[in-house]
């Protein structure tokens, strides 16, 4: 038992190439770790791209309306020179230093005003003046000064009918506080998206734990097999295991009833080569006249002979195959018919091959071979000059069937020889070649190791017919 | 008729040698597949017995490459194992039948002999040509129902010859196929032997069985009856 729970299980671990490979629950920790790092990454970069442009938005819209105070509060003096009052709208503007700063150049580009703030300040160079009506925002930072968003407005000053003067207004605000808000809105965001993300993928963690018990739990099952506590996987597993733990299930099985046959094959085989050898010897010590040891040696040595055919034909018997593709019977029946036909070839027989083309069996060709063979040649043995074989799929009370009929034309078996002929070594005529052991392993196939049933009984074609009957 | 043994169990090989040449047979042995492969291809062999298990060249290959080079002479397969699959993979390797060990000597000399007939289109063990009829599985000739005696060479050269009725057979074909290898090529034996089958079969020399073509060899001319 644990020999073949071992092959068992290196059927199943020869899956696995030789060199080492990462866990599944590493596998999809790994997978779904980098696509949450990459989705939550992507989600970070968007928000602070976002924030950003928003609030570039709204410090533009604060620029233009300083520019609209600073317009609403300047005027012309008597010489009709541009002029802003001492006293300000906004504090900051008079101020030096307090970030917020303005000037204002005529249409040559002279200056004809600067706000107080901008009292000993170095600021890059105004941005050139835009056209006439239309503002211009520009985040300048030049290397060795102070960097600042600008927005310069150009409007046109109507002094008499018909006479214009044309002024840019300046408006400029360190980016101090822009970039103060947004790191700080930086750190925020990073810190929250992390914990989720930390706590997403514990969760996820754990539910590959869960989902892969299962897995882990037929490894356990197996080595408990290995170790002989066990005989079989028991569930309950998930339905995309069972597949898996049933066909296991059907495999170890199978090794134990074949473990079983051999046993019981060499059991018998034991048992039954010493009584023989008993007799032998037993000739060999007494005084025995040749031509008698000639018949005991003949006698013994015929059933030996038997015996170990008998039974070494029993254990080799497959079995049925849980796991093997369903067997085509066909072109098994086709090629041990044209086996038979050449063996034959001096009885002119005409074989009659009548299988149904998409009959298939699970089973092994081997066995399948053994029963067609054994059936075929004990009906070229008998017949006159036709073999039939029939094989189809009939239902039947206890379910769908696969019936193999090997027909013939010969003799036929009375019903009382059948015993006789199904038992070991049982010829009727012995004038005819064989071991007679043929049908014997037959029935012995069919009924023990395939679980169907086998019938003596005539044929149509006026010899005997025999049926044999497997589930399907 | 000249068989070729190919089996490794020296024993058995020494048996199965011992009683065809006994039943008159020319014999060779070849003690595994290389040696059995290149007698089958070289030898003018008629029938070849071949263990499937055997060392260097399974017989199951050695099979294979006589038939892909062409030889057609039939081959019965002796193999331990008696499972079908292994029956039917040596007959469709282009074996002619098998028989399984262990087996009794009597079990395959009927086989050889069956084969033998079956290669030259006999179908029954009985041959007969015109009043000639000559029993394969007793070795007994009769002509018009009357018990002819032969001796063992007597027999195999004429069975040789009504296996063969029809064919001119050269007498290089029949050294080749009725004698082993040490045979002296150069005796004239032959032809001994069939005025001896002659003088036997139709002492009253109205049937003229065998014919001699000059320089070719030898013919039995009477008719093949049907089988």
């Amino acid at each position: 038992m644990r020999r073949y729970a071992a092959a068992v299980i290196a059927f199943v671990s020869s899956v696995r190439p030789p060199e080492r490979v990462a866990s599944l629950q590493t596998r999809l920790l790994i997978a779904a770790s980098l696509v949450l790092l990459a989705f939550l990454g992507l989600t970070g970069l968007s928000l602070e791209r976002a924030f950003r442009n928003s609030t570039l938005a709204a410090i533009q819209e604060r620029l233009q309306a300083q520019v609209y105070l600073l317009l609403g509060a300047a005027e012309l003096d008597q010489e009709g020179r541009f002029t802003l009052p001492e006293e300000l709208p906004e504090a900051r503007f008079s101020t030096p230093g307090s970030g917020l700063y303005a000037q204002v150049v005529d249409r040559s580009g002279k200056v004809l005003w600067r706000s107080p703030s901008l009292l000993g300040k170095v600021l890059p160079s105004w941005p050139a003046p835009p056209a006439l009506g239309k503002t211009r925002f520009v985040i300048a930072a030049p290397a060795g000064t102070t960097p600042v968003f600008v927005l310069g407005f150009t409007v046109n000053w109507e002094i008499s009918t018909n006479q214009y003067r044309r002024y840019t207004f300046y408006v400029a605000q360190s980016q101090q506080p822009f970039q103060e808000q947004i790191s700080s809105f930086r750190q925020h965001l990073w810190g929250w998206l992390l914990v989720p993300a930390l706590l997403l993928l514990l969760v996820q963690g754990l539910i590959l734990r869960w989902s892969l018990k299962p897995l882990r739990q037929v490894a356990q099952q197996l080595k408990a097999i290995e170790a002989g506590e066990q005989t079989e996987l028991s569930g309950p597993y998930p339905r995309e295991l069972l597949p898996l733990t049933d066909n296991l299930n059907a495999l170890l099985h199978r090794s134990q009833r074949h473990l079983e046959r051999y046993r019981q094959a060499l059991g018998n085989l034991a048992h039954s080569l010493k009584t023989p050898l008993a007799v032998l010897r037993n000739a060999l010590e007494q005084p025995t006249p040749t031509a008698e040891l000639r018949d005991i040696l003949r006698q013994q040595v015929d059933g030996m002979n038997q015996t170990v055919a008998y039974q070494l034909q029993r254990a080799a018997a497959a079995g049925p195959l849980a796991l093997a593709k369903p067997l085509a019977l066909e072109p098994v029946a086709r090629r041990v018919m044209a086996s038979l036909a050449k063996v034959y070839a001096d009885r002119s027989l005409r074989f009659e091959v009548q299988v149904e083309p998409a009959l298939v069996i699970h089973g092994d060709e081997g066995d399948f071979m053994e029963i067609l063979g054994n059936l075929g040649d004990n009906a070229c043995k008998w017949s006159r000059s036709r073999v039939i074989l029939r094989a189809y799929g009939a239902a039947t009370p206890s379910g769908r069937m696969t019936i193999l009929d090997m027909e013939d034309d010969g003799p036929g078996i009375p019903t009382g020889q059948v015993p006789v002929i199904l038992s070991r070594g049982g010829r009727i005529d012995p004038s005819v070649a064989g071991h007679g052991i043929g049908l014997a392993v037959v029935r012995d196939l069919v009924e023990e190791v395939y679980r169907g049933t086998l019938e003596i009984g005539s044929s149509p074609a006026g010899g005997a017919r025999v049926r044999v009957c497997l589930p399907s | 008729m000249r068989v070729l043994i190919v089996e490794d169990e020296a024993p058995l090989r020494a048996q199965l040698a011992a009683c065809l040449r006994q039943q008159g047979y020319a014999v060779d042995e070849a003690e595994d597949g290389q040696v059995g492969l290149y007698a089958g291809q070289e030898y003018a062999i008629d029938v070849a017995v071949v263990d499937l298990g055997l060392p260097q060249l399974s017989g199951m290959q050695v099979i294979q490459h006589w038939r892909a080079a062409g030889r057609r002479f039939p081959i019965l397969i002796l193999t331990a194992r008696g499972r079908w699959q292994d029956k039917v993979a040596g007959l469709e390797a282009g074996a002619d039948d098998y028989l399984v060990k262990p087996f009794e000597l009597e079990e395959l000399l009927a086989r050889l002999r069956a084969l033998l007939r079956r290669a030259e289109g006999w179908t029954r063990s009985v041959i007969r040509c015109e009043p000639v009829m000559l029993d394969l599985s007793a070795q007994r000739v009769t002509v018009n129902g009357d018990a002819v005696e032969l001796t063992s060479y007597e027999y195999r050269l004429l069975e040789y010859l009504m296996l063969h009725a029809g064919q001119v057979i050269s007498k290089t074909e029949l050294t080749e196929h009725l004698y082993e290898e040490d045979f002296d090529r150069d005796s004239n034996v032959l032809e001994v032997l069939v005025g001896r089958i002659r003088r036997k079969l139709d002492p009253t020399q109205t049937l003229n069985p065998i014919e001699t073509l000059r320089g070719r060899g030898y013919c039995f001319r009477l008719q093949r009856s049907p089988a």
